[in-house]
């Protein structure tokens, strides 16, 4: 009996020790982890690293639909891919930005559930949308209908997170605009549901290139202090 | 167990009546779960064609919001996985290990079937809940928080049946190589399951760590699950029906510990250069390479075992599935240690080879071993033999030609995907590039997908036939090829 213990044994050994390595330690430690202050001094601004909860609630429709099958929200260093060099996929929305946005970094993710880091990258990443986003009216007709803005788009239309009514009085202030060959028969209008109106604000607030407290490189390239 | 020394005539017939008895109780539980993982099989991969069908027209089948991509290709996973995989994994466990330990399922017939009964309605309410808009988006884990304590109550219950024989068997003269890697996947399992929902649906919320966690997850239950029951059965099934002996025990034990040390480091490299501290990934990478050791002692076993017999490869069923299972185990490693490698993985990193990864490990490798192992088992414990040699030679050439385009195709799609990502001059374009370019690529997995649900559908055609009792009445084995009249199987072969 005594090999049957040691086989039962060797098989706890051999996957105890990653699992302790790279799941519980690392999830004890990241569980002590809380936001830093910046040091006005230093970095330049005040406040806390990350600055702000994301929106939960627009977060629960991104998680619902999926979103992050095909959307990635992650950018990776410069030595690894394109991504810090995309236009407008930083703070930096000039044409030719001096320095590459950042990659993220663990503190990025803060009082996340569950980080959304994506599984393929079918449309273009997130990770910092809320700087390039179009306003919110456009973004609610990408969202209705991605292809009246791209025709080559295959991203879903997300309908089911608009109603389509019938116009009484004048027309809703919040009706999405849309192009001629997709907009809805005369007479009705596409309103967004709260659904959509909270997955747009997340959407707006995904910013995660706030510079990390500490690191001056960062700050430097933040063209947050002209 | 000593018996009083006997003529080999009486002996072969106690053989086969101990044979029968044991095969008697465990055929409603197995067959059970055969019957239904083939149906979730069927649904994965009719699933499967739809959602690649809506990657590249979403307006298909119009804008529902139930089978939008985000929700579709879940539901195909999980069903795949849960439905299917883990399913089918556990009838052949069940059936070896009984075999194997010479012991017959005591008692607690009732309880499998329950839980097999449990195991089914949760994960159709799990799938249905996906489609639903309940997904979590944790990639394999995105049925609902309920599923899990259920899934793993009924997982338990097989798991323990399956070990007691292991450990009431055990002899330390006897080397049972197979016993081992089945053994380890009943132990592993619910380690890596719990860890992972504890983590992710319980702890307040671990952030990035929390996708490394989920990584590193589906890598753990590929390779310290699907991997084991898939090599399992074939170091079970190659021996027994050419007659031969495993080539090399070293080879053996090597391959099996190589695989339980590295297995569980593997996974988080699917973020590097992300948030994740940089060692886990590295290690996460090194261990994807490095998993080429047990992948490589493995195939060299079996290429060993099988040399010189492979006419009986074109004939058995069984032993046809298992060989090109076991020929696609050293792809997956391959696949693995491509996306895993620094210098590809740049490149194929958010690419469809991921996927490639997931689909040639768990189908072209996993399902075609236990393919071959069910077209053994299903005959023993029906006592009727395969209706068609037709169907059968059907669902293995579709099936070899749908994971064969899929595979091929995630990888050029992937490396191409990769290449129009970081071309430098994207830098300021939209994703129309990317988009058109992979195109013809997700139509190719579409048309894969189907191919594999018409191969399954024969499959499962064939099976029902058979669970209903209408297969052939003969005691001759369905074989794919009679040329060789003389050089037949080895009786141990029908055994």
């Amino acid at each position: 009996m005594t090999n049957f213990r040691t086989f039962i044994l060797g098989l706890a050994a051999s996957f105890g020790l990653p699992w302790l390595c790279l799941i519980v330690l690392p999830a004890m430690q990241y569980e002590q982890l809380t936001p830093v202050a910046y040091d006005k001094d230093k970095d330049g601004v005040e406040g806390f690293f990350p600055p702000a909860p994301i929106n939960g609630q627009g977060q629960l429709v991104y998680i619902r639909e999926g979103c992050n099958q095909c959307h990635t929200q992650m950018i990776r260093p410069v030595q690894l891919g394109l991504d810090g060099w995309y236009k407008g996929w930083g703070q930096d929305q000039e044409a030719r930005p001096t320095t590459p946005a950042r990659s993220n970094v663990l503190g990025d993710y803060l009082g996340e559930k569950y980080a959304l880091l994506g599984i393929q990258r079918v449309g273009p990443d997130l990770a910092n949308y809320g700087w390039r986003a179009p306003s919110a009216a456009a973004l609610y007709q990408h969202l209705y209908s991605p292809r009246s803005i791209h025709d080559w788009s295959t991203m879903p239309a997300y309908t089911g997170l608009f109603t389509l009514q019938k116009i009484q009085g004048p027309v809703s202030e919040h009706a999405v605009k849309l192009p001629k060959k997709f907009a809805p028969p005369a007479g009705y209008e596409v309103v967004p549901t709260e659904e959509a109106e909270r997955l747009v604000e997340y959407l707006l607030s995904l910013k995660k290139d706030y510079p990390v407290p500490g690191q001056s490189a960062a700050v430097a390239a933040s063209p947050a202090k002209k | 167990m000593q018996t009083t020394p006997a003529t080999p005539d009486t002996d072969l017939q106690a053989d086969n009546l101990r044979r029968a008895a044991i095969d008697k109780s465990v055929k409603g539980p197995v067959l059970f779960l055969f019957t239904n993982g083939a149906f979730w099989l069927m649904l994965s991969t009719l699933l499967g064609v739809l959602a690649a069908i809506k990657l590249v027209e979403p307006e298909f089948l119009g804008d529902c919001p139930y089978i939008t991509y985000g929700r579709l290709q879940p539901a195909h996973i999980n069903a795949l996985v849960y439905g299917w995989g883990i399913q089918a994994a556990l009838g052949v466990m069940l059936w070896i290990m009984a075999r194997r330990s010479g012991q017959e399922l005591k008692g607690g017939k009732s309880l499998l079937i329950t839980a097999g009964v449990f195991w089914n309605i949760t994960i159709t309410f799990g799938i249905l809940a996906i489609l639903m808009g309940k997904s979590t988006s944790i990639e394999w884990l995105e049925m609902p928080k309920f599923v899990w304590p259920v899934l793993l109550t009924c997982f338990l219950c097989y798991a323990w049946p399956i070990a007691r024989m292991f450990g009431r068997a055990f002899r330390p003269e006897g080397f049972m190589v197979s016993t081992w890697y089945i053994l380890g996947a009943c132990f592993w399992f619910p380690w890596i399951f719990i860890t992972a929902n504890v983590a992710l649906h319980c702890l307040p919320g671990l952030g990035a760590i929390g996708a490394g966690i989920d990584a590193w997850y589906i890598h753990a239950v590929i390779l310290l699950f699907f991997v084991p029951v898939g090599v399992g059965a074939a170091y079970y099934f190659i021996p027994k029906i050419t007659g031969q002996p495993i080539a090399s025990a070293q080879l053996a034990s090597a391959g099996f510990w190589s695989l339980a040390i590295l297995g569980g480091w593997t996974g988080m490299q699917k973020f590097m250069g992300g948030p994740l501290p940089a060692w886990m990934s590295s290690v996460g990478a090194c261990a994807g390479v490095l998993l080429l050791i047990p992948v490589g002692l493995v195939g060299l076993n079996h290429h060993l075992t099988t040399l010189g017999k492979h006419s009986s490869v074109a004939a058995s069923p069984t032993l046809r599935f298992i060989f090109f299972g076991a020929l696609f185990y050293p792809v997956s490693g391959l696949v693995l240690a491509m996306n895993s490698a620094f210098w590809t993985g740049a490149n194929l990193q958010f690419t469809q080879s991921w996927y490639s990864f997931q689909v040639v490990s768990l189908y072209g490798f996993f399902s075609m071993c236990v393919f071959g192992a069910i077209y053994y088992i299903v005959p023993r414990l029906s006592g009727c033999e395969w209706l068609s040699v037709r169907l059968i030679r059907n669902h293995f050439w579709f099936s070899v030609y749908g994971i064969g385009t899929i595979v091929i195709m995630s990888l050029v799609a992937g490396w191409q995907q990769g290449a129009d990502l970081n071309d430098p001059e994207h830098w300021d374009q939209t994703f129309m590039n990317h988009v058109i370019n992979s195109r013809p690529y997700v139509v190719s997995r579409a048309v894969a997908w189907g191919l594999i649900s018409f191969s399954n559908f024969m499959f499962l055609l064939h099976l029902l036939l058979m669970v209903a009792g209408l297969g052939r009445r003969s005691s001759a084995p369905t074989l794919l090829e009679h040329d060789h009249g003389d050089q037949a199987l080895p009786h141990e072969a029908h055994a």
